[in-house]
């Protein structure tokens, strides 16, 4: 079971998706899968917020901020839950974390093949996305680069998925399941 | 009290005018301080600027607003919704989108209804 969930800044979708996977989650190991880096105060903090929502709800956090399918190493054998957060580091730092930055279609195959495969090894995968595309800003070409591959990616996922679900100032919106 | 919110320019206003038969409403701006006040009718617009204006004046949203749910619990509340977007470069801005996210969710849960506008067209989501 694959599950989208999707919504903007502060609009509280990740505490939507814990507690959904704590619904689904019964007799499994929950994993969560930390994509995001930390360079500053600013993100420590962002981190730290995630990390008391989190608490005591019997999460084993996996950093793994790039090679995504690489986290299925790290896992435990037996039935697994995974919360995968968010998709939108995890683009970044496969487009910009190397030398130079890597074209949108090799960052989109790549990230569809490593999530396959990720799926293919625990029984649900809650997958965190951000709508970064309504702000009307025309960016420099990189930055349209990354838009064009999160949104590429976001449609591709949302094709294999169960359900998708869009979270709008706090409250769940079933688009697809 | 009840919520509205949807992206810039999408009719939020006159959908509530029209949605809620309003004639004679106070209608408090966001760019104006929203002062405790006690009236039948009051239609907060533009909610975003308010809370944008209090941080920049290094004020507590989150307390004037409960304060002002008390005096008002009739009180429908527009915003704009601004967390949809690239993150932005400029911390102040960062902080913004995250405290109004934060403000919408909590009045979301108090709210008697939430519905989300887009091209003037209201949907219920609460």
């Amino acid at each position: 079971m694959i599950t989208i969930i999707i919504g903007g800044s502060g609009s509280g979708k990740s505490e939507y998706a814990e507690n959904y996977i704590m619904s689904v989650s019964e007799g499994k190991q929950k994993y969560y899968l930390a994509t995001m880096q930390v360079y500053d105060e600013e993100g420590q903090k962002k981190i730290n917020r995630h990390r008391n929502l989190r608490q005591g709800k019997g999460f084993l956090t996996i950093e793994q901020p790039v090679d995504i399918d690489m986290a299925v190493r790290k896992m435990e054998y037996g039935e697994k839950v995974v919360l995968l957060e968010c998709m939108s580091n995890l683009v970044a730092n496969e487009m910009f974390g190397g030398e130079a930055s890597k074209k949108k279609n090799e960052v989109v195959e790549k990230i569809i093949r490593e999530i396959h495969t990720l799926q293919e090894n625990v029984t649900e995968l809650v997958i965190v996305t951000n709508n970064v595309f309504e702000d009307g800003i025309s960016y420099d070409d990189t930055t349209m680069e990354y838009l064009a591959a999160m949104g590429r990616i976001n449609e591709l996922l949302a094709k294999r998925a169960d359900k998708v679900i869009e979270v709008v100032v706090g409250i769940p919106l079933i688009m697809k399941g | 009290m009840r919520l509205v919110i949807g992206g810039y320019a999408q009719g939020k206003f006159s959908y509530v005018m029209e949605r809620y038969g309003i004639q004679e409403a106070v209608v408090l701006d966001g760019t104006m301080e929203m002062t405790t006040m006690s009236q039948k009718n009051v239609v907060i617009n533009h909610f975003h600027k308010w809370v944008k204006g209090c941080l920049e004046k290094g004020r507590n949203p989150d307390l004037m607003l409960e304060e002002f749910l008390e005096n008002n619990p009739n009180c429908i509340i527009i915003s704009d919704e601004v967390g949809n977007g690239i993150v932005p470069m400029e911390p102040f801005e960062r902080e913004y989108r995250e405290r109004l996210g934060r403000c919408l969710i909590e009045l979301a849960k108090k709210a008697e209804s939430v519905e989300r506008v887009i091209c003037g067209i209201g949907q219920k989501i609460k």
